[in-house]
């Protein structure tokens, strides 16, 4: 990774994250006024930066850690997966689910009750001695304006545009009480949440196929030029779908379906392998 | 300047834009090389000598990319290059990308960028990397460059 540092960027006209991709080469501008492209196949990324943004640990922590390696993961090794990912007991726990079933809000229940955040949004997985570890990167919670509703702490925030275009609360974790951050987990189960209108919260054993097919699905489309990429990625959606998993059909707010998955854990209704 | 019509591309996991059909196809003659070019908006295709004669590959390709939510005009190009790689930014009304070792380029033009600007301004641009990139000194080409004859 080459970063060029030209201070006349400092004066630069602000621009909005815009990234554009052929085959295996990807480029785009990186707020406020950076450029940065990124080689797939040969593993290359150049950037031009302005003094300011490479001086700002949070422009790093924010933008260009979760952009590069989101765009360069895959042809590295590091597969980004959308879900959440929280430990407890040292054991990596999963919430799968499609986009708006609430996978936010109930990780940020989660945290409360001690479970320990490693990812909300995009979890970044990779095979260490064969075994499956997943990432984070230390990112806000994004939790969307109706979460007011189910957390006190958010009247004190302002919702911003985040960097999809939707308007959300970027939430750092430390300011949910009980919540803790760690860097990477070893998952050992999976919760696919559902949303219900029927009250309480049921759980039904997910088959691995059906997790296969979520994953596969959900995950960005790779030309074909990243065959090496492609096949890491599946390798690794294949040793996820193996984990025990179940699909959470709540029709309950966050903090009573994260109570639910605790007692579900407690007792042991399932062994972990 | 008035925005070409051009229907906006929508697919979740397709965010970079990388799957875009390029149905349209015409094979050029640029400085005696023969160029392949792809676009999905025939007003793309360069106002170049065509070449219907030959069969057989051709020695660089460019995908071209009308790109309806890339608003904006042609700004003064940003240069990154590199011993495999060329790319310009001139805002994001057109983004170019060459690897000069597949010998393919591609381009994302902005909605704004009417075919007027694209032929006086970007065909040449283009042309030139091309002629540069096939002579063996792709990151030579941009010194003399002017910024301004790129700036609409």
């Amino acid at each position: 990774m080459e970063i060029i540092i030209d201070s006349t960027l400092d004066n630069a006209v602000e621009r909005p994250a815009y990234f554009r991709g052929s085959g295996h080469l990807v480029f785009g501008f990186l707020p406020p006024s950076g450029f940065i492209t990124y080689d797939l196949l040969r593993k290359y990324v150049r950037a031009v930066l302005s003094t300011k943004a490479a001086c700002d640990d949070s422009f790093w922590r924010t933008l260009l850690v979760p952009i590069t390696i989101g765009i360069l993961g895959t042809s590295v090794n590091v597969v980004p997966l959308h879900c959440a990912c929280l430990e407890r007991n040292g054991n990596g726990l999963l919430i799968a689910g499609d986009s708006g079933v609430g996978k936010s809000t109930l990780t940020a229940a989660l945290t409360q009750r001690g479970h320990a955040l490693i990812s909300d949004d995009w979890t970044y997985f990779s095979k260490e001695q064969s075994a499956l570890v997943a990432h984070g990167l230390c990112s806000p919670i994004k939790l969307l304006p109706d979460a007011v509703q189910f957390f006190r702490e958010l009247r004190e925030l302002t919702p911003v545009i985040s960097l999809n275009g939707e308007l959300a609360y970027e939430v750092d974790p430390g300011r949910l009480a009980g919540s803790t951050v760690k860097n990477s987990s070893r998952p050992c189960r999976i919760f696919f949440l559902e949303r219900t209108f029927r009250p309480g919260c049921h759980f039904v054993s997910y088959p691995p196929e059906s997790l296969r097919e979520f994953f596969e699905k959900s995950a960005e489309r790779l030309p074909d030029e990243l065959v090496a990429a492609k096949t890491v990625r599946s390798t690794i959606i294949r040793a996820l779908s193996t984990l025990p998993s179940w699909v959470i059909r709540t029709g309950e707010g966050p903090q009573r379906t994260a109570e639910a998955i605790d007692q579900f854990i407690l007792e042991g209704k399932y062994a972990i392998a | 300047m008035q925005s070409l019509e051009f229907s906006h591309y929508s697919d979740p996991l397709d965010l970079l834009r990388r799957f875009i059909q390029t149905p349209t196809k015409a094979t050029y003659r640029v400085d005696g090389a023969r160029v392949g070019v792809e676009t999905n908006d025939f007003t793309l295709l360069p106002e170049l000598p065509l070449d219907a004669e030959f069969t057989g590959p051709c020695a660089l390709e460019w995908k071209l990319i009308r790109d309806a939510d890339s608003p904006g005009l042609l700004e003064p190009p940003m240069f990154l290059t590199s011993a495999t790689l060329t790319v310009v930014a001139m805002g994001t009304a057109c983004l170019l990308g060459l690897d000069h070792e597949t010998h393919k380029l591609f381009g994302f033009i902005g909605a704004d960028i009417d075919a007027l600007t694209f032929q006086k301004y970007l065909v040449p641009f283009l042309c030139r990397m091309t002629k540069n990139v096939l002579s063996g000194d792709p990151i030579g080409c941009f010194v003399s460059w002017s910024h301004d004859s790129a700036h609409v």
